[in-house]
């Protein structure tokens, strides 16, 4: 798995690439920590690269979601991908989540 | 076929990349290889995390039989602790961000992608039997 990260004027994109799971997941859930760390809570997280996602990487976007919710702030989502957006609606994680087709889409709106 | 995987999460992917293989050379569409390998990603992450508390170096035995038609059995075997993933109990999927726990999606994912599934104890083994239709 490959994150690049990219401070907007509202937002940091942060973009996945390959496998979000057990044993990768642990890496985008420090990076999103200690982004909080220095006061980011609006984030875009685009998965137009990442074609597989487990239940390890669920955890940290639900974990990241309500960090983020406490402190007033936004995390969207885009450009998921067919395995992943199957892997979403069995979570029920399509209905809590703001899923934007494009990350151009979706940072309209923070 | 037949893989053998070390108690390191590392392996996961390394088996999900010769089910991968193996699927496509017996003609088994990329749909039901995705929704295998989940089901056997949440099932071996949960055995190679909580299965050996003392640690050290085990082995999980994963056999795949093509049956019939279109229907794949598969068989896990471990010498972690004993855990039952038929025991777990379902998530509520209708709470908000605030409400969810975090965790408990895994087993879940488990049964939605999977046809059977069926446990039992033995010989100080788990031993998982399962059943994809395709």
């Amino acid at each position: 798995m490959d994150i690049n990260e990219m401070k907007k004027d509202k937002a940091t994109v942060i973009t996945i690439e390959g496998r979000l799971d057990s044993s990768t997941s642990g890496i985008l859930e420090k990076k999103l920590l200690s982004l909080m760390d220095t006061g980011e809570k609006n984030f875009l997280l685009d998965f137009s690269g990442m074609d597989y996602i487990s239940s390890a990487g669920l955890r940290v976007l639900l974990m990241v979601a309500k960090k983020s919710k406490t402190a007033k702030g936004k995390v969207l989502l885009s450009a998921l991908t067919d395995n992943v957006k199957e892997v979403f609606d069995i979570a029920g994680f399509t209905d809590i989540f703001t899923i934007f087709a494009t990350a151009e889409e979706a940072l309209k709106d923070f | 076929m037949e893989f053998r995987l070390k108690n390191e999460l590392e392996e996961i992917r390394l088996l999900a990349e010769a089910i991968e293989l193996w699927g496509e050379e017996n003609g088994i569409p990329g749909k039901t290889l995705f929704q295998l390998n989940l089901a056997l990603d949440e099932l071996l992450t949960n055995t190679i995390t909580y299965g050996y508390p003392e640690g050290g170096e085990h082995e999980i035995m994963l056999r795949l039989i093509p049956e019939g038609e279109k229907e794949l059995l598969i068989e896990i075997r471990d010498d972690g602790l004993a855990f039952n993933p038929l025991e777990v109990k379902a998530p509520d999927l209708k709470q908000d961000i605030e409400e969810r726990p975090i965790g408990g999606l895994g087993i879940h994912l488990v049964r939605q992608m999977l046809d059977e599934l069926e446990y039992r104890r033995e010989n100080g083994q788990n031993i998982l039997l399962m059943r994809k239709k395709y």
